[in-house]
């Protein structure tokens, strides 16, 4: 059966990968409705293009990143279901996590035959000791645990058997502590929802985009004076956006930016693995020269990088005095990244045209913070991901594809690297 | 009625916009549709017209003879080389302000070879002249917006007039019987704002989808609250009038992820569009309206469209849906649409164009909290206007005197 479905997706691989850079979201549900096992888009070009294959898995002959536009679901949980006996082990499922949770449901409701969940609590002393016996082996971590930092060191040292933590949240920064280190060289496996959130954050980047480039300020303050001034607006065609930190978000942005007509310069730790990507123009590598490069070419700078002990403070005064003049500087990754004091520095003196925040290095945002009373920055308390269903569809990720890949005995999807911190 | 389109013919089917070549040399970049990234400019074929340029294969059956002749900006190269003799000159007037700056590439040339200009002007008084007359102008280039009478005094006048070409995208302005009775080729700007538009759609899903409304007043109050916000991926966009700009903005959403339905006045034979879902024709209205959260009314205004979105069809629409309007106002029953938002029949309106233009500081859309209100400006860049007129110089005037069919024909009949 793997040997037809392997070959069933790479006919179907491909169209899939024509209809994905095009953005035909019709042929992938084209192909959903004819052939159920089919396997990620990138499946034809493994053999041809050097660049996948460092994100590709050979083993489970995918992709090892979940993208939520593209990745097709369910394989593994209808694997699970058309042959039990191929279950390698149990998951016996301990959930940190605030107590009333909600986003949690679908680890109480339905968690596929083989997997149980053993306890929910927000602090090793919530976890009876007596579960030490059961030998849990799987550890779901929620953000909504408070003081999670210091709280996993001591969850994983009481419970030694555990062999892989699934974090909700696309960002591991609140995890990060001294200790955490440890955890990827005892073999414990980590991953997370990296491209879970993707698409809503790439909406929110071209929404931000036109904010400044139709001027939606100026629109409203004449709407509120009835006054009707038809001034001259700019294009989104033909400019540049800047993403620094092309991981799944930044790559998500700069597919609508692609077809948007703009021209895409991407910024990441390691410039081959974009070498051959189609959607964008140019890919750079890290260091302050890599950066200022990046912000003198662009219009449009989106900062999606994770935060991480390389990348804190990454963008500071020294990169905006290099910025193109009447640039948008747009956050959605993580506050730290950026040096908050040069971006009020650079928006007041006129650098930036203008900031588009979803992010910050204190949230909830401080009243009293320069930033509320800047006008022309766009202000959204970090919710431009939270679709009513996000967090749900996060747990479920875990529930439908990660679980039943563990417990087949499969690679995970969405590994991270616990020393670099993404 | 409507029409499901299989997707997976929609690849073996050639589009419909001019578009690359299918060789084997370039099969490998020829994997998405029109993307502009993709196709390197080299390859970027020019507009294809009858034979002159035609990149497209001919065994495409999407495709009329009138769909190959429109320009669109974004994926129309401008051609670099005419072929073909110069048969005829181009003696042109320009019914137009004279102060016009986006006009000057006409004013101050140079014209192309053969053409020349002999007057400008904005009523007939300003062209009636010994010297004008006897040189019998054969063409005119319309931008003045009180042109409506002139223009037709003026093919009164002067005979010898064979073509009209007007810089705006709409004809609206200029149309009457005595225009559209008259044997005169008309052409216009079709396809010249598409892109434009279809950001300020795009933007507008997104203003409602995202409540920029709500988080502008969040910032004033200081008031740090999180709400959940919708996605535009998977929503369905309705495309009313699936010409250019419908079909720019289709384009976009697809690539957002949203199910895209069309309404075409005419649809073609065999209508496939791999950015278009569903096509309806006139009678589907009420049955599209029903399935989109956003509607986007693109068609021109003509006698069938004035009023087309009436008071019924408005309670037809989803208590959730948002209309964007890059049309003319006057598709839309204005004081309907008032009474929809106010009771909150629908969710909200994105409105670039009204029933009267500037509009009135009376009318209620300027109070409106869910109203997204521009002055008629989302397609006015810097260059717009000037791109037009050039347009009308660098590829309309060379094909004229070359005897080589021109771009954008208006259908009189039609009225668009």
């Amino acid at each position: 059966m793997a040997i037809i479905s392997r070959a069933l997706g790479r006919h179907a691989g491909e169209q899939s990968r024509l209809s994905s850079l095009a953005g035909l979201s019709s042929w992938s549900s084209c192909l959903n409705r004819t052939c159920s096992l089919n396997y990620h888009s990138r499946s034809i070009s493994s053999a041809s293009t050097p660049m996948l294959k460092k994100a590709w898995d050979t083993q489970a002959d995918q992709y090892k990143f979940w993208n939520r536009e593209e990745s097709i679901s369910g394989q593994a949980q209808m694997m699970l279901d058309m042959s039990p006996e191929s279950i390698q082990k149990e998951a016996r499922i301990l959930c940190l996590s605030a107590d009333d949770d909600a986003a949690n449901n679908p680890l109480l409701d339905k968690l596929p035959f083989g997997s149980r969940l053993l306890h929910v609590g927000s602090q090793s002393t919530d976890f009876p000791d007596k579960l030490v016996d059961e030998s849990p082996n799987v550890l779901f971590v929620s953000p909504s645990c408070p003081h999670a930092r210091l709280i996993l060191p001591l969850v994983l040292a009481k419970f030694p058997t555990i062999e892989w933590i699934h974090v909700r949240s696309a960002g591991i920064d609140f995890l990060e502590s001294d200790e955490l280190p440890w955890v990827g060289k005892k073999g414990i496996v980590m991953t997370n929802a990296k491209g879970q959130f993707s698409s809503s954050l790439a909406e929110y980047v071209m929404m931000a985009c036109s904010y400044f480039a139709k001027d939606i300020p100026r629109l409203l303050k004449n709407k509120g004076a009835k006054k009707w001034d038809d001034f001259e607006i700019e294009e989104l065609r033909g400019k540049t956006m800047g993403i620094v930190g092309y991981g799944d978000i930044g790559r998500s942005a700069a597919k609508l930016a692609s077809v948007f007509g703009m021209k895409v310069i991407a910024l990441r730790r390691n410039p081959e693995k974009s070498e051959f990507d189609p959607i964008c123009d140019e890919v750079l590598g890290t260091g302050r020269l890599a950066l200022q490069k990046l912000m003198s070419v662009s219009d449009y700078v989106v900062c999606s990088a994770p935060s991480t002990v390389e990348t804190r403070g990454m963008v500071n005064a020294d990169a905006f005095k290099a910025s193109k003049k009447n640039q948008v500087f747009i956050n959605l990754g993580r506050g730290p990244v950026v040096d908050e004091d040069a971006l009020v520095e650079a928006l007041q003196n006129g650098t930036l045209r203008g900031a588009a925040l979803d992010v910050f290095a204190t949230e909830p945002l401080p009243a009293d913070h320069a930033l509320w009373d800047l006008d022309q920055v766009l202000i959204s308390p970090h919710n431009m991901d939270r679709t009513a269903t996000f967090m749900h569809e996060a747990t479920e990720f875990f529930v439908n594809e990660n679980l039943p890949r563990f417990m087949l005995g499969h690679s995970l999807l969405n590994p991270v690297d616990v020393s670099l911190g993404y | 009625m409507h029409m499901n389109i299989p997707a997976c013919y929609s690849f073996a089917i050639a589009s419909l916009a001019p578009l690359q070549l299918r060789s084997a040399a370039t099969a490998f970049r020829l994997v998405s549709y029109p993307s502009p990234r993709v196709v390197p400019t080299s390859l970027r074929p020019s507009v294809c017209v009858g034979n002159n340029n035609s990149l497209i294969s001919n065994n495409s059956p999407a495709t009329s003879l009138r769909m190959m002749s429109y320009w669109n900006r974004e994926t129309c190269q401008p051609t670099s080389q005419y072929k073909g003799e110069i048969t005829k000159e181009a003696r042109i007037l320009a019914l137009c302000d004279p102060h016009d700056a986006y006009n000057k590439p006409l004013y101050d040339g140079p014209l192309p070879e053969g053409s020349k200009l002999l007057a400008v002007g904005s009523t007939l008084a300003d062209f009636d002249n010994e010297s004008i007359i006897n040189q019998d102008p054969n063409v005119i280039f319309v931008s003045h917006p009180n042109a409506r009478g002139p223009l037709v005094e003026l093919l009164n006048k002067f005979p010898s007039v064979e073509w009209v070409h007007t810089r705006s995208a709409g004809v609206d302005f200029i149309a009457s019987d005595g225009l559209f009775s008259s044997p005169v080729q008309l052409t216009n700007a079709k396809g010249m704002f598409s892109s434009t538009l279809a950001e300020y759609c795009m933007m507008a899903c997104a203003y409602f989808a995202k409540d920029l409304p709500r988080l502008m007043r969040q910032k004033n109050d200081v008031n740090w609250e999180q709400y959940p916000v919708l996605e535009i991926r998977g929503a369905t966009l309705g495309v009313v009038g699936f010409g250019d700009i419908g079909r720019s903005s289709a384009k976009l959403a697809k690539a957002y992820g949203m199910k895209v339905l069309g309404l075409k006045r005419s649809i073609p034979e065999s209508f496939s569009d791999p950015y278009c879902d569903e096509i309806y024709d006139m009678k589907g209205l009420v049955e599209l309206v029903q399935k989109s959260d956003y509607i986007l009314i693109a068609t021109p205004l003509t006698e069938q469209t004035r009023g087309l979105i009436s008071k019924e069809v408005l309670q037809q629409c989803k208590k959730t849906a948002v209309i964007i309007n890059v049309g003319r106002g006057p598709i839309i029953d204005e004081e309907a649409l008032i009474e929809a938002l106010t009771n909150g029949d629908i969710k909200g309106a994105g409105l670039d164009v009204m029933t009267v233009e500037p509009l009135p500081k009376d009318s209620q859309l300027w109070k409106l909290d869910n109203v997204l209100l521009s002055p008629h400006n989302m397609d006015m860049t810097l260059s717009f206007m000037q791109e037009s007129t050039e347009f009308f110089i660098n590829e309309n005037l060379p094909r004229f005197v070359r005897g080589i069919e021109l771009l954008n024909p208006v259908d009189k009949s039609a009225g668009y």
